[in-house]
């Protein structure tokens, strides 16, 4: 095991990368901008450093930085937590290269599943089904067009780069393909730095359903079941659960196993995700893999009972997977709410500001990981992930209960948040029968799924 | 500085701790003295007068972004328009009135002037920063060019306003004062960098240094970043031993200024 490493990122998982090294008995360096110099894991971590301003492509995205600083501090590796460095392969190489260990997989696994479109092909060569999509990459629009015609509209265009619905269009005509076509390479190109496009049949009406792995380094790899993020708003998640209401114990535990057989014959190591649509008749197909922890790791620790933090740094250290596939049991059924700075009224607008005022809930059942203190100024340069509430209940039912006690009594005053949409969500027919799909705040509106949940 | 002069209806307040105050800012709820009141007034001339002119031509003249000062219970702040990004948090490295030819600096007002009293109040500086800012665009934020009007200036400079107001530590290239009160005319070089430091031979302690005049570096895996003087003056102190690990921002070398280090030798 490490001795000390250095956790190169903020907020609430900076706060929980520093919770799995104390339970594993690691010394903790945060890395932090300017502006998070008052925050939460900087205040509690055993030593922290600043590395640059609040821009974070001088600070937290800035390769030399963090790493010139996990060097002076006498770091043996670095954690660098979801977004920013987290799947850059590159980062890990210059990382690997330094004599440090990156948490994570090592830098030619991240480089294999770096494209979307060629993982895509791997893993669906690998026995995983994927949506029928266009041959490779789209070298121009003359291709795209044939292409399209040959897949069948409507059609989604996505970036082989990134994620989080930038770049990614639906379009049903060729004609709107063809108008689409520059603009999402504009915005893969600026979001990712990649323009590179391809084609996929676009499902209605589908879920999202993903499953988590852990694979250590000696081809030893299990399963901790699925979660259901089919709750968004603009491609963004909002709510996870598990397990998915979408699908039967048996077609659960096929998924599961397909996936877990696929990513270890491919040669993935440490924790993953790999994403599927299910449609209507519960087909699933791949969609993508992350190569990270997750925002909604959380879920699978609540029915597991597994820290996911701690494994994926157990295993970055060369350490051999505890447990074997019979271990695990997944019990209950659990929830996450994202509690983003957004406000409902105006469009989920970003806010920042001092907050004033923070309990948080409390209960069986009930965990709350997040960074706010009173007094703490929610800076403005940074996603707006305030904290996730998670709520675990011994059946569905119990914890739809359980979550709307805790989110009555979660306070945040100071800044506005979208508590208003989760507790439309659990008073939602849609949402209490298991029901929602990933287009469905979306085709609703958000702003009349809040306003129906208020006349109910 | 046109503030009616007029007894405070609750004068017997006045002992309180000095509050923040802005420019411009109405008086009906002042809680300060008759007395107190013409005593802020003499010194917010006197600082108008005599300081502010001389902090404009050092702005202009450095490229800072920012120049705070202090004296007595006061504290003079100017600012120049954020132009860009980066701007309110610019690296004493950064120099843009150097890098750009025809942009001298001279002429061109600073973008925010604040005079306040010296309360480290933090949740002032919030409240500032939180009117300042605009929603959470990353990017977005702080756009102004060197032909921003003053106005936008001390808006977008508000951002900025949180690093060095509400912490007790300077952000980069900020010229400001100790706080122990007896040697207030000074700026400090602080580190662009995170990594080891290595003070340049040349630039030990007594040497005259301009603004811009490189003081040592920082060792990035390897790739030096210039520490540089963030005014003219004479070099004091080191306040890191050379090959000591130094954070971003951190204070490395103090900078006696020039002109205020005369001024206490003649008197």
């Amino acid at each position: 095991m490490f001795r000390k490493i250095l956790i190169a990122n903020r907020g609430e998982i900076a706060l929980r990368i520093l919770r799995a090294c104390r339970t594993l008995g690691v010394e903790a360096v945060v890395a932090y901008s300017e502006a998070d110099r008052e925050s939460l894991p900087v205040q509690l971590a055993d030593e922290a450093i600043c590395i640059g301003p609040a821009d974070a492509r001088r600070s937290y995205l800035s390769a030399p930085a963090v790493i010139s600083a996990a060097i002076v501090t006498g770091c043996e590796a670095i954690h660098p937590g979801y977004g920013f460095l987290s799947e850059d392969d590159a980062f890990a190489e210059v990382v690997r290269a330094h004599d440090l260990t990156f948490i994570g997989p090592p830098a030619p696994v991240l480089e294999r599943f770096a494209s979307k479109e060629a993982t895509r092909r791997l893993l669906g060569s690998l026995g995983l089904p994927t949506i029928p999509g266009s041959n490779g990459i789209l070298r121009d629009d003359a291709h795209a067009l044939e292409e399209g015609d040959r897949v069948g509209y409507p059609l989604l265009i996505k970036p082989a780069a990134g994620g989080g619905g930038k770049g990614m269009r639906m379009v049903r005509t060729p004609r709107e393909l063809e108008a689409s076509l520059n603009v999402c390479r504009s915005e893969a190109r600026s979001a990712f730095g990649d323009d590179s496009l391809y084609l996929e049949r676009w499902l209605d009406e589908t879920r999202h359903v993903e499953v988590q792995v852990v694979v250590d380094r000696y081809g030893r790899g299990v399963h901790l079941g699925e979660r259901d993020c089919s709750v968004q708003r603009r491609h963004q998640k909002i709510l996870e659960e598990g397990p998915t209401p979408a699908l039967s114990e048996a077609a659960r535990a096929e998924l599961c196993s397909r996936a877990v057989r696929a990513v270890v014959s491919a040669g993935y190591e440490n924790v993953g995700t790999l994403e599927f649509l299910v449609d209507r008749d519960g087909n699933f197909f791949f969609i993508e893999i992350n190569c990270r922890i997750q925002v909604e790791h959380p879920v699978t620790e609540m029915l597991t009972g597994v820290d996911l933090v701690a494994t994926q740094i157990s295993i970055a250290a060369g350490e051999p997977l505890g447990f074997s596939q019979a271990d695990v049991t997944i019990r209950g059924h659990a929830i996450e709410f994202r509690i983003n700075a957004e406000d409902p009224e105006h469009d989920f607008r970003p806010a920042a500001g001092v907050i004033e005022r923070y309990l948080p809930p409390g209960g069986p059942g009930v965990r709350m990981d997040s960074h706010l203190y009173a007094g703490y100024e929610v800076p403005p340069f940074y996603d707006s992930l305030l904290g996730k509430l998670i709520v675990w209940g011994p059946t569905r039912e119990a914890a739809i209960a359980r979550s709307g006690a805790a989110l009555a009594e979660l306070l945040i005053e100071g800044i506005v948040t979208n508590t208003p949409i989760h507790q439309a969500l659990l008073s939602s027919e849609a949402f209490l029968e298991g029901r929602m799909t990933t287009n469905l705040l979306d085709r609703v509106g958000s702003s009349a799924f809040l306003a129906a949940a208020a006349r109910a | 500085m046109t503030e009616p002069n007029q007894p405070s209806p609750r004068g017997g307040a006045g002992t309180s701790t000095p509050k923040r105050r802005r420019s411009g800012t109405g008086s009906d709820h002042d809680p300060r003295s008759t007395a107190e009141r013409v005593a802020d007034h003499a010194a917010i001339d006197r600082l108008a007068d005599e300081l502010l002119p001389a902090l404009v031509a050092k702005l202009s003249a450095t490229g800072l972004a920012e120049i705070e000062v202090g004296e007595g219970s006061w504290t003079v702040r100017v600012r120049r328009p954020a132009d860009g990004v980066s701007g309110h948090n610019r690296r004493a490295t950064d120099r843009p009135s150097r890098s750009q030819p025809g942009h001298a600096g001279h002429g061109h007002a600073p973008g925010g002037f604040e005079g306040h009293r010296s309360a480290r109040d933090p949740k002032a500086a919030s409240q500032h920063s939180t009117n300042g800012s605009g929603p959470a665009g990353g990017d977005g934020t702080g756009t102004g060019s060197a032909a921003t009007d003053p106005g936008a200036g001390d808006t977008t400079g508000a951002t900025g306003s949180t690093s060095t107001a509400a912490n007790a530590s300077a952000g980069p290239s900020a010229v400001r004062p100790s706080d122990d009160g007896a040697d207030r005319y000074r700026a400090i070089a602080t580190s662009p960098a995170v990594g080891i430091y290595q003070p340049r031979p040349e630039a030990k302690s007594g040497t005259r240094v301009r603004s811009g005049d490189r003081l040592g570096a920082v060792d990035m895996l390897g790739i030096p970043q210039e520490v540089v003087a963030p005014a003219d003056g004479i070099v004091g102190a080191s306040l890191v031993e050379a090959g000591e690990t130094v954070e971003y921002g951190q204070e490395l070398v103090i900078i006696e200024l020039a002109g205020r280090a005369a001024e206490r030798t003649e008197a």
